[in-house]
């Protein structure tokens, strides 16, 4: 055996291993058309090889013949599978010199088999030997067939193509790429030249077309290898990322989440996974998923996706879920829509985080300041009683009489039915009437639950209520309140209760501030109006007004000028005002006296999905001690001459309606 | 507005019910009227002062709370006006200050609400009485003083004298008049003060609050 032998075996082998090698990994990874086209150009490059060494051994000229003209069909394999894989894998080389190629070496290859001999040869006359590397080689002596130019041609173009896609590739930045399998390529293709120089008889050598083509072939396995080993690489720190990811989310007790929508299938991170009381491995669906929620809060999940998956928005919802061992948490999740080219949702990516411990500080939270105003409320009806209790005993005197009387007309010789008719009804409009003072009283002094859902409130009924629950004591004190209400006042979401309470505390803080003056000073303006998309109440009285300084220092928590107070009441306000979104504030009247403002933004109950969500989240908590800039403006109701021209006219109405009273 | 003023005259006594609430005006006037009293209702203090006539006897029921002017306040303008009519406070605390303040101010009853027929009707019959006594008397006594503006000065000596159980010659000592003089007065007096005695003319005078010299020169 010569060197010849071995060489040409080796390069076979060689490239026979390489295409049996990345036709496995194609197998794995069908997507991976490059590897597959890799390992069909390797089998044509061990072919040629194999063909080649054929050829030197051969003895006969029919034996040669054979083998030339069979040999064409691996070099079709080759270069096809070449000019696809620059095409496929370095997405370049023009379209139309692929597709030139393609088309010039099949007609070589079908011109091949209708000639008599090949496409090279018209015939072979004989075969020559000589001594090359140690061993005597054969190589053909005939009349070379016109036609091979044809073959020549197409080798040409590849010639065109290689470059020309190696130029592209270069330019584009990839560089080593583009020196590896363009070089690589264009050497190829000029050595080639050597067929038909060995063909015409120019010079003498055997065929190593394998050879060069293997160079190719390794410049191009070199690359998949890469590529591969880049991928691996890629794997190694994606997996790394990926425990990092899970180690943080772990620690930060973040569920990570991913709905595949077209499959319906849900990936969670494994510790959420095993929280929520799914076996480590199988398919979770989206009813498995909502079915570990809170009953009572599915549709309200349901609802937040559909709309995200509907309008591409982010995906935000916060609900109670049930653990496995039946306890309830809260959860706040957040997501964000994938979609694909069409813009169709395909995917849905997110995170989900245990809010329970700070949800039930908030409720705890929500829970005191609940009792406390309550408390409050109770200790500000207290100072009312005796007007209250009197407020009852108006329709129950009138019920006595009424009822008196009517035993006294059901006694009489004749009795008028039609009078003990009418007596019987005017009782029970003012049975109806205490029940309407009880059922006010019992509003205010119940304390319930924290309320979780919001009321359209008018403002003007809050005013009234409170009026009514007053008056008593405005006569008592001898407080005379004018009122100021714009019509058809919208409505503000809240709680109807804590209004009246607010209102209330104003309404007793002003009565307060006239207790000194004399009586026909003690007068209270309540106005309210719609502006700006909120809707303003204002309590104004002609007391002496608030010590300048001490505006913003009133809402403190057990800041107090009462000998009894305990500093509590314009407190619980703010806190009441701001839970709902609100401002309250404080402006001494230009001439004398306080007004105290409080002003709701115009909103329906129903575009709030809960109570103000500061209610539950505790953030309110330190709202008491966050100063509120509104009050350091200047526009404020009864304030100096420039700004105050509303409030003005707010007095000169209020005083107008006096005088005629009056008269 | 119900009034039984001008039925008869003299008139029929009527209760007057100030109160601002409108229901218990209406129930209240109808108890009253279930017995047999005639009622007029007026729904604040002000209202009450311009249509009341003080010559129409009975009493008046007042609310002591009500917006603006009270029924204090209204006690004290009916007192200034030199009114006789009797009051009967209905009150919906048990105010004790104020209480006071109503029964000081001359107050002839004072009663919480919700107030019970049994308690509000005899007062309001005894009201009516003591009011029409009082009526009565005040007509007296201005008959008294009708009588004692027809006496001549000497003769309003000579009766304040008699008055006090004097004897002819003691007056007359003391007036440094005849003793004569002193019966011809002293008759005079008693025909223009229309009476039959002595007695009775010390009676008169005494109701007048003629007691002797002295008051009768504060009187004067």
């Amino acid at each position: 055996m010569s060197w010849i032998t071995v060489f040409w075996s080796i390069n076979l082998g060689a490239c026979l291993t390489l295409a049996a090698f990345y036709c496995a990994v194609w197998c794995k990874q069908r997507q991976t058309w490059a590897h597959l086209l890799f390992s069909c150009s390797a089998v044509a490059a061990a072919a040629i090889s194999a063909f080649e060494l054929g050829m030197m051994n051969a003895q006969t000229v029919e034996q040669y013949q054979t083998l030339v003209r069979w040999v064409h069909v691996p070099t079709w394999v080759l270069t096809v599978s070449f000019v696809a894989f620059v095409r496929l894998y370095l997405r370049a080389g023009r379209r139309w010199l692929a597709w030139s190629i393609y088309g010039l070496r099949t007609l070589v290859l079908a011109l091949n088999f209708i000639f008599p001999v090949s496409i090279n040869f018209r015939a072979i006359t004989d075969i020559r030997h000589f001594s090359c590397a140690g061993e005597m080689v054969s190589v053909p002596v005939g009349i070379p067939n016109p036609w091979g130019l044809l073959s020549q041609v197409s080798l040409l173009l590849l010639l065109i193509f290689s470059v020309d896609a190696t130029i592209s590739v270069w330019r584009r930045g990839d560089r080593r790429r583009a020196l590896l399998v363009g070089g690589s390529m264009i050497f190829g293709a000029i050595l080639a030249w050597h067929v038909p120089l060995v063909i015409w008889g120019v010079i003498e050598v055997p065929f190593f077309l394998g050879f060069t083509y293997t160079a190719v072939v390794a410049a191009m396995g070199y690359e998949l290898s890469s590529d591969m080993a880049r991928g691996a690489r890629l794997a190694h720190e994606l997996e790394l990322s990926d425990k990092r990811l899970s180690l943080a989310a772990d620690s930060a007790d973040l569920g990570l989440w991913e709905w595949d929508l077209s499959k319906d299938e849900i990936w969670v991170s494994p510790t959420r996974r095993a929280q929520l009381g799914f076996p480590v491995s199988g398919k979770i669906t989206f009813e498995d998923l909502i079915s570990r929620w809170h009953p009572d809060d599915r549709d309200k999940v349901r609802q937040a996706l559909r709309d995200a998956i509907k309008n591409g928005k982010d995906y935000d919802a916060e609900f109670r879920r049930v653990l496995s061992d039946g306890s309830v948490g809260w959860v706040a999740a957040r997501g964000r829509v994938q979609v694909n080219k069409q813009g169709n949702p395909i995917r849905l990516l997110g995170v989900s985080m245990d809010i329970t411990g700070r949800k039930l500080a908030a409720l705890e939270a929500a829970r005191q300041r609940h009792d406390l105003a309550h408390l409050a409320r109770v200790s500000a009806l207290g100072e009312l009683s005796s007007s209250l209790a009197h407020e009852l005993t108006h329709p129950i005197t009138a019920i006595l009489s009424n009822a008196q009387a009517a035993q006294r007309f059901l006694d009489a010789d004749e009795v008028d039915l039609n009078e003990v008719r009418e007596i019987l009804n005017d009782i029970v409009t003012e049975d109806q009437r205490a029940g309407e003072v009880i059922h006010r009283l019992r509003g205010l002094l119940k304390k319930g639950e924290p309320q979780t859902h919001c009321d359209d409130v008018d403002l003007n009924e809050v005013i009234g209520d409170v009026l009514k629950l007053m008056r008593s004591d405005l006569i008592n004190q001898n407080v005379t309140v004018d009122t100021n209400l714009a019509q058809n006042l919208p409505t503000v979401a809240g709680d109807r209760v804590q209004l009246q309470q607010v209102l209330l505390n104003l309404m007793l803080n002003a009565c307060e501030a006239l207790s000194n003056h004399n009586s026909s000073e003690r007068q209270l303006l309540i106005a309210s109006k719609s502006e700006n998309g909120e809707v303003r109440v204002s309590v104004a009285d002609r007391g002496g007004g608030i010590p300048e300084g001490k505006r913003e220092q009133v809402f403190d928590r057990f800041f107090t000028t009462k000998k009894e107070g305990m500093g509590l009441g314009l407190s619980i306000c703010r806190t009441i005002i701001n839970a709902h979104k609100g401002e309250i504030w404080a402006t001494n009247n230009s001439d004398r006296g306080a007004t105290f403002h409080f002003s709701l933004p115009i909103v329906r109950s129903d575009a709030l999905s809960t109570v103000p969500s500061e209610v539950l989240d505790g953030s309110v908590l330190t709202t008491t001690e966050v100063s509120v800039t509104r009050v350091t403006a200047p526009s404020v109701l009864l304030g100096s001459a420039a700004t105050g021209s509303e409030a003005e006219e707010l007095w000169v109405s209020a005083s107008t309606a006096l005088l005629e009273r009056k008269q | 507005m119900i009034t039984d003023q001008l039925m008869s005259l003299p008139p029929s006594p009527t209760v007057f019910v100030v109160d601002d609430d409108a229901a218990i005006r209406k129930a209240v006037s109808r108890l009253l009227r279930s017995a047999g009293i005639a009622v007029t209702v007026f729904e604040s203090p002000r209202e009450f002062l311009a249509q009341y006539d003080p010559n129409t006897p009975g009493c008046l029921v007042l609310d002591l709370a009500m917006p603006g002017f009270n029924g204090l306040q209204l006690q004290t303008v009916l007192g200034e006006r030199g009114s006789i009519l009797p009051i009967i406070f209905l009150s919906g605390h048990g105010d004790v200050s104020k209480s006071v303040q109503a029964m000081k101010g001359g107050a002839f009853d004072f009663l919480t609400k919700p107030v019970n027929a049994k308690n509000l009707l005899p007062a309001i019959r005894a009201a009516i009485e003591r009011g029409a006594v009082a009526r009565r008397e005040q007509a007296e006594l201005s008959e008294i003083r009708a009588r004692l503006d027809t006496l001549t000065p000497r003769e309003r000596e000579v009766l304040e004298h008699v008055a006090t159980g004097k004897l002819n010659k003691q007056v007359a000592g003391d007036l440094g008049i005849t003793e004569a003089t002193v019966k011809m007065h002293r008759a005079r007096v008693i025909a223009k003060m229309k009476v039959q005695s002595v007695a009775e003319l010390a009676r008169l005078t005494e109701r007048c609050g003629i007691r002797g010299t002295n008051s009768l020169k504060s009187a004067a």
